[in-house]
């Protein structure tokens, strides 16, 4: 159940987003990917879940091959994931977005299920109640029945989550989850998340939160102008000079880190006050 | 937790006895039509066949969220599998059933082969090319003289049977119509609410993330295609069986645009509101006959107003039968 990037490489013409990025993802634990903005996180997690075609290299699941897959095959192979931005079926009902995610294996028996009601009744009990279940889990259980698009974005951002467990995914791609969160909704995440990990799951996490990462992450991959640059634990990523350079530049470049900590610091200060 | 209000916009004090008289309406007329003179049949079997053109197109522009202005072509393959199977134009005279058979499967294949090229396309650009689509299949009809008779079209159809029972006076075809519209539209309301119908409101909503929980779009909108596109062939069917006579000027383009008026003015991708939207389009103009040329103007006015009023088309798309259903026995 071990996902591996072997020699991984996507440009765009002659711009190199990843560069030979070879590494592995283990079940049982959840992986932070991390680095500058453009280091090529999410374009990882693109390629990973098929939205995006690989260069050359390849991706591998328990053995098999997940390149040159359509985007839907790749699901099917037990990769699930959430986006950057919501992407909710918004004017479908919560419960509802959790079912459809039942189509790749309820699909064969779908004439069957129309035409013979008693039969269709049972079946969709059955997922429904599984999908209920789902969303107790995320505390959305009040929400069955309203549009998803109406939805608080912080229940959005749950939901999301929850519509990529249906299936009960091998893989699980988390792209920057807590963007948009306020301190109380990233602590509940943090939690959730905590509890989703298992040893039959490799649980992958894009995310700009530091706090979320260091404290859930059991091993963290360093990305930096499309190449890996560091691999390890939290604190062996925190002791890195590398990742510290990578981040803030050299020690001759004081005054830009201090103006981009300054730049941060604002930025953040921005974000806390909209949220409170 | 909070909870949240799922109850239907519409609902107001009154909306039960208005969901009472609506439904009583139209029971009291359809039980009332076989009794009525045979221009008042003429006009519900009118009716039905839009009902049924409705329920059709409403699967890829309702559920699936893909704008087709062609569907009057699969209408046409349908009326001219009729008249080209059941008239002295080739000397084939095939029973009814088996021409609906026929006619379902070569207007499955018709959808296959409109939603294969416009797989890739969506919006303004899908509408387009499928406009073009039904464009082509009425000229085609319209130069291939030595087979379908050009502009002249096909005259003295077969009058249609079933177990040996004529449809040929209005009444039968009414009733032919009201079991095909109650049979289809059970089905394809069935459709709406299974698995296949989520994964089109999937497709609609955000095609991406559809495919990323690992549904085959295109399979999904091709089944979409065909299953509309099969409904249109049978209507086109019983349209000719009923008027004995078929020719293309039956299959512009206004037809195509006026099942999307009905469909949006009814109330997109809900079959109450494809009902409500056809008895409002089919039956206006008819109440508005004395008035000769005002009525298309009054009948603009009207849409527009409709629109204004009720943007999301007369019945909500949340409020489908089973609502109904719950709305006139609830308490």
């Amino acid at each position: 159940m071990t996902l591996t990037f072997q020699n991984l490489r996507k440009h765009y013409g002659s711009n190199v987003a990843i560069d030979d990025v070879s590494t592995s993802f283990a079940p049982g634990l959840i992986h932070g990917i991390i680095g500058p903005n453009g280091a090529g996180k999410s374009t990882l997690i693109n390629m990973t879940a098929g939205s995006y075609t690989v260069s050359s290299g390849a991706i591998h699941l328990d053995g098999s091959n997940l390149c040159g897959l359509q985007k839907f095959e790749v699901a099917n192979q037990g990769v699930a994931r959430t986006y950057q931005n919501i992407r909710l079926f918004d004017q479908m009902t919560v419960l509802e977005n959790l079912e459809v995610c039942y189509y790749p294996q309820a699909v064969g028996q779908a004439w069957k299920e129309i035409l013979w009601p008693p039969f269709a009744t049972e079946r969709e009990a059955r997922r429904r109640a599984a999908c209920m279940e789902l969303l107790s889990f995320f505390n959305l259980q009040g929400y069955a029945e309203a549009e998803a698009g109406s939805l608080p974005y912080g229940r959005q951002r749950m939901l999301e989550i929850a519509r990529a467990l249906v299936t009960n995914p091998r893989v699980l791609l988390l792209d920057e989850p807590a963007a948009g969160l306020n301190h109380h909704e990233t602590a509940e995440l943090t939690s959730r998340l905590a509890a989703l990990k298992s040893p039959e799951r490799v649980m992958i996490i894009v995310e700009h939160d530091m706090d979320l990462v260091m404290s859930l992450c059991d091993r963290i991959v360093v990305m930096h102008h499309g190449k890996l640059l560091f691999e390890g634990t939290p604190a062996e990523v925190q002791a890195s000079t590398d990742v510290q350079t990578a981040y803030l530049g050299t020690a001759n470049d004081i005054d830009d880190i201090k103006a981009a900590a300054e730049d941060r610091r604002a930025q953040l200060g921005i974000r806390a006050r909209r949220r409170s | 937790m909070s909870s949240i209000d799922t109850s239907v916009p519409v609902s107001t004090g009154g909306s039960k006895v208005l969901a009472w008289l609506v439904v009583l309406a139209a029971l009291a007329l359809l039980v009332a039509t076989p009794f009525l003179p045979n221009y008042y049949v003429r006009v519900v079997n009118g009716l039905l066949i839009y009902i049924l053109l409705g329920i059709g197109l409403n699967i890829v522009v309702g559920y699936a969220g893909l704008l087709d202005l062609g569907f009057v072509a699969f209408y046409a393959v349908g009326a001219y599998t009729y008249a080209l199977l059941a008239s002295p134009q080739l000397d084939l005279h095939l029973p009814f059933l088996l021409i609906v058979v026929i006619a379902a499967g070569l207007g499955l294949m018709a959808g296959i082969l409109l939603g294969i090229p416009v797989l890739k396309l969506r919006g303004d650009y899908l509408a387009i090319v499928t406009l073009g689509f039904g464009e082509i299949i009425r000229i085609i009809v319209n130069n291939v003289d030595w087979l379908t008779g050009g502009p002249k079209g096909i005259a003295r159809l077969d009058k249609a049977s079933v177990a040996g029972i004529e449809l040929a006076r209005p009444v039968e075809i009414y009733w032919l119509l009201l079991v095909c519209v109650v049979v289809i539209g059970t089905l394809v309301w069935r459709m709406e609410r299974s698995i296949l119908g989520k994964a089109w409101a999937a497709i609609r909503e955000d095609q991406d993330a559809a495919r990323g929980i690992g549904i085959n779009t295109t399979v999904a909108k091709l089944t979409a295609f065909a299953t509309s596109a099969m409904i249109g062939s049978i209507a086109g069917v019983i349209f000719a069986a009923s008027q004995r006579f078929v020719s293309p000027e039956s299959f512009a383009l206004q037809e195509s645009v006026l099942i999307v008026l009905m469909i949006v003015v009814g109330g997109i991708g809900n079959i109450l509101g494809v009902i409500v939207g056809a008895a409002i389009l089919i039956l206006m103009p008819e109440v508005l006959r004395e008035f000769a040329e005002w009525r298309v103007l009054f009948l603009g006015l009207l849409m527009i107003v409709l629109i204004i009023l009720r943007p999301g088309g007369m019945i909500p798309r949340t409020f489908g039968p089973d609502k109904l259903i719950r709305r006139l026995f609830s308490r």
